[in-house]
């Protein structure tokens, strides 16, 4: 619960910086990946041992030297090769800890953003689905959807029996963050539907259980253990970000370019990475 | 105990957590973050890289093979060994050998001499190791190769160059503004002719690693790879120039080799530069590294701000090669490498940097071939000295460096070339490997004065105080063969050799000042002396000169600009005077006979480039070389004078009391082996057909080895 409260914490500040930036996800993508890669390697050469790395990736490089050098003598040749696979193993090793230190904030701070950049919020008049999964077919008949003021359902609810799901199209008619409701057994359960303009924070789906899955994909709390339904889902349209004459998945382009920006700001610090 | 199972429950859940979130495979795990990438990026590159090369390798293979099997049998169809292992340690004498192994110091040599060969090896004239080291690769005389001593003279105005190789500015240069921008990079033409024998094992398919062998630079296409040795210039174009850094009020200025820098304080910061290149802009400035030292008197020792690197240092402690960058104008500059000596913090603030040497690593000129060898080497073993004469016995000599600073310096370079030798020898398993090592001849230069009693260089210490340096010298390249015959198998000739051997260096004589005196050389009216390089001196009405080490020459007309002694009669008989006059020349001081031999070039010399030797060469006795001042075209008043530097030791005497050393794990059948003799040798171990042109003969070896292991 503890974890939870940080993580809640952590994404109303995380709120705070990215809605004001409103309808620019790519300026967005690009200043963050920019950021994180400075930060990546400034934290990469505090963790890292800087020498040994040097040391090592010395070594490689001088090895692969050996091979075009010495390419006349065969034993020379495969002894190089066997020293680049040694070599490379050492380097692996070396960059284990900072990997470490690295790819727990990293993962989280992709997650957290993926809330704001993985999908968009649904307009106005535009239809989407939400999906209800139970743990048992029988227990589809006995779910009703409710909706506030402002949706719509615009057909009638689809039963995937082998799927254990119950699916509804709907439709908002205005702006606004509406809760929908599926009664189960006796049981009410909420789910948040985003209907806005630009970047806002949505969350896909409401699970019952699983802590990482609930942390990795929800952005609401999880449903109560005594229900039938395992989980509900909104159906909000992926997002994709053009760049350079090219339709990207933010993650792709954020992965490229704080990379490359990586790179850069490792050149002129003089890490070694 | 069970707080231990805890400890390894805690553990295991947590790799268990961090398995979970590196392995369920959800879009946003799809990237870990660039530090993840970087790890995974740089190594996938390597493996890549090698992935890469390995299959063109593979695939081309066996045409490789094919084409190798039939070099191959060519190269070592006819060999008589599989692998020859030079070791050449310059300057390594004889005599002191010999006394050593009877001491019982060497049992590595001892054993090569038992059960192999020990023999003298017949020098050059003269006994120069530019010129030694020319002729073992040529396996010709001076006239055909060219090198007469380090420097050269140009007779268009008695000057000085260097005798090996000359570096020009690139030809083309775009004008902008105030700026002349090279277009190109300086033309390096390299002095020495022939073709070193590693040309021919190349050609006929025998591989060849070749570290460090004197006039090498600039280095030549061959296949093989080859590390320049000395005559490779530092950053400034010199041979050696060490800065000296201080807050002393500035005193003499050295008289070769060196410069002093003064330290300008700030509170308590220290700030002065490394001089470097001129700047490539065309300025005609001299470009500048500055940086910082920030003393802590309590701790004797510094910080020492160079660009972006801090280091500490104490008293006494050199750092390690420390990489400088002198920047010109429109983001040129001029990389190098130096170390820092930290000589006083208290009360005055001293440091020493070496002269600034090409950085193997990122070479602004070429010091190997292929290039990449030298960058291969910086990679694996770290940054190395490049400088032709990187140990910097100047300093030792102007006393900016002492004995143990000297020593330190020596060590840690020649320990640099133990290791990439021996690498050397890992990567020849067949064919040729040959280094060469000059501690040997730095280390006798600079502390002959303690081997033998009353060297004026040495006066004032007792003789229980002086150090074995060169007993120690000794015993440590023993060592160094006792690890090489470790390595080689019987089917490896290894041969020990050096250039020359090594004499006592107590008195110097100005052969120039006994021109004047003789009324061979005339000064300008009024004076009495000249200042360097002939300054005032009256060419008009000159005969003869000397200049460098032992080179005599006549003032030839139509030769020399101001040349005034007719070629054929004339000059044959001043020849002849002069020949007559100065061999057997006395010491007054000592009665000691102080040049033992004058040798015609016309006599000791054959082949194309005769016209740029000197005319006669000087034979010094031991204990006899020229004076420091005769060998910078000084005239001075006096003939005889005491060596008082650190310097005391030298070979460029008479060539036949300087022979060098031969040790061969073989036996050796020779008359009288030469160091002009080990080319054709080595071209016949290998069943090579000798160029005609050759003067050496090569030997009779034994078929088995005799003392390998």
């Amino acid at each position: 619960m503890r974890g939870e409260a940080m993580i809640v914490r952590f994404s109303s500040a995380l709120h705070g910086s990215l809605v004001p930036l409103g309808d620019a996800p790519l300026f967005l993508v690009l200043a963050v990946a920019v950021v994180i890669g400075l930060l990546m390697v400034v934290v990469f050469r505090y963790v890292s041992n800087q020498k040994a790395i040097g040391r090592t990736k010395d070594r490689l490089k001088a090895n692969l030297l050996a091979v075009r050098l010495f390419q006349d003598q065969l034993p020379v040749v495969m002894q190089a090769y066997a020293r680049i696979l040694i070599g490379t193993g050492s380097y692996l090793r070396l960059a284990f800890t900072p990997f470490l230190m690295a790819i727990l904030p990293i993962t989280f701070l992709i997650v957290q953003m993926d809330r704001y950049l993985g999908w968009t919020p649904l307009h106005p008049e535009q239809n989407f689905l939400v999906e209800a999964s139970v743990d048992s077919a029988d227990a589809l008949n006995d779910i009703e959807l409710q909706v506030p003021p402002g949706l719509v359902i615009s057909a009638p609810p689809v039963h995937a029996i082998t799927d254990k799901e119950v699916v509804w199209r709907l439709m908002a008619d205005r702006y606004g963050r509406y809760d929908l409701n599926i009664r189960a057994a006796g049981q009410r359960l909420a789910k948040r539907v985003v209907v806005a303009p630009g970047i806002a924070r949505l969350s896909p789906v409401r699970l019952r259980d699983s802590f990482w899955e609930r942390m990795l994909y929800s952005g609401e709390a999880a449903l109560p253990d005594n229900t039938s339904i395992s989980s509900i889902a909104v159906i909000y349209p992926p997002r994709t970000i053009a760049f350079v004459w090219l339709e990207w998945n933010w993650i792709l382009l954020f992965f490229v370019v704080s990379l490359t920006s990586g790179f850069i700001f490792k050149s002129v610090l003089g890490i070694k990475i | 105990m069970k707080s231990c199972a805890v400890g390894r429950i805690r553990l295991g859940a947590f790799m268990a957590l961090l398995l979970l979130v590196l392995l369920v495979p959800l879009p946003s795990h799809a990237y870990a973050g660039p530090g993840a990438g970087f790890a995974v990026l740089s190594s996938f590159w390597t493996i890549f890289v090698a992935f890469l090369y390995s299959f063109y390798a593979l695939v081309t293979w066996p045409i490789r093979q094919l084409f190798r099997l039939v070099r191959r049998r060519k190269a070592y169809g006819k060999a008589q060994v599989k692998r020859v292992v030079i070791v050449g340690f310059d300057g390594m004498d004889p005599e002191l050998a010999n006394r050593f192994i009877d001491e019982g110091r060497l049992p590595h040599f001892a054993k090569l001499r038992d059960g192999g060969t020990f023999r003298p090896l017949r020098t050059t004239f003269p006994a120069i190791s530019p010129v030694a080291w020319s002729t073992f690769q040529t396996g010709v005389n001076p006239g055909k190769h060219n090198i007469y001593d380090f420097l050269a003279r140009d007779l268009s105005n008695y000057l000085p160059y260097l005798s090996s190789a000359q570096i020009r500015e690139p030809k083309r240069h775009l004008h902008l503004g105030k700026y002349s921008i090279p277009l190109g990079k300086p033309e390096i033409k390299g002095m020495r002719r022939g073709t070193p024998f590693w040309h021919w094992l190349g050609k006929a398919g025998v591989f060849c690693s070749v570290i460090r062998v004197p006039v090498t630079f600039p280095p030549e296409k061959f296949p093989g790879v080859l590390l320049s040795g000395m005559c490779v210039p530092d950053l400034k174009g010199s041979q050696g120039t060490f800065c000296f850094c201080s807050t002393r009020s500035v005193g003499d200025k050295f008289r070769e080799g060196g410069v002093r820098i003064p330290i300008e304080r700030e509170g308590n910061i220290f700030r002065t530069y490394i001089p470097g290149p001129e700047d490539p802009l065309g300025s005609g400035a001299e470009l500048r590294a500055q940086f910082e030292i920030l003393p802590d008197v309590g701790r004797e020792q510094a910080r020492v701000k160079v660009d972006s690197e801090t280091l500490t240092l104490k008293v006494g402690e050199y750092s390690e090669w420390v990489p400088v960058k002198f920047k010109a104008g429109l983001g040129f500059s001029a990389r190098g490498i130096c170390r820092f000596y930290l000589k006083e913090v208290s009360p005055e603030v001293e440091v020493y940097v070496t002269p600034v040497n090409i950085d193997p690593g990122r070479p602004d000129l070429p010091i190997s071939h292929p290039v990449t060898y030298s960058i291969y080497l910086a990679k694996l073993f770290g940054p190395y000295a490049t400088l032709g004469l990187a140990e910097d016995t100047w300093a030792l000599n102007e006393e900016v460096l002492d004995d143990q600073a000297f020593l330190a310096q020596c060590y840690s370079n020649h320990e640099d070339r133990e290791r990439m030798f021996f690498d050397a020898l890992e990567k020849t398993p067949q064919g040729l490997c040959a280094c060469v090592f000059d501690t040997t001849d730095r280390v006798q230069h600079m502390f002959w004065r303690y081997l033998e009693d009353g060297h004026p260089a040495a006066k004032g210490v007792p003789k229980e105080q002086r150090p074995s340096v060169i007993q120690e010298l000794y015993a440590r390249m023993d060592n160094l063969i006792g690890r090489v015959m470790e390595q080689i198998d019987d089917q490896t000739l290894l041969l020990v050799i050096s250039d020359h051997g090594f004499k006592s260096f107590a008195r110097c004589v100005n052969v120039n000042a006994w021109l004047h005196q003789n009324g061979y050389l005339t000064l300008k009216e009024g004076k009495t002396e000249s200042g360097d390089w002939f300054e005032d001196v009256d060419w008009s009405h000159t005969h003869a000169y000397t200049m460098g080490l032992n080179g005599l020459y006549l003032n030839v007309k139509g030769r020399e600009r101001e040349g005034i002694v007719e070629t054929g009669v004339e000059s044959e008989a001043l020849k002849e005077e002069l020949r007559a006059r100065l061999d057997g020349l006395v010491d007054p001081a000592l009665g000691s006979v102080a040049i033992t031999g004058m040798f015609d070039c016309d006599g000791v010399y054959a082949g194309p480039y005769v016209d740029n030797a000197p005319d006669l060469i000087v034979g010094y006795g031991a204990g006899y070389r020229a004076s420091w001042d005769s060998v910078m075209g000084k005239v001075t008043g006096t003939i005889f004078e005491d060596n008082t530097k650190a310097w005391s030791g030298d070979h460029c005497v008479d060539p036949r009391l300087v022979p060098g050393v031969l040790f061969c794990n073989r036996q050796i059948t020779a008359e009288k082996p030469g160091i002009v003799d080990v080319a054709p040798t080595i071209l016949k171990l290998f069943g090579l057909k000798l160029p005609s042109y050759y003067d050496g003969k090569p030997w009779t070896i034994a078929a088995a080895a005799a003392a390998g292991k």
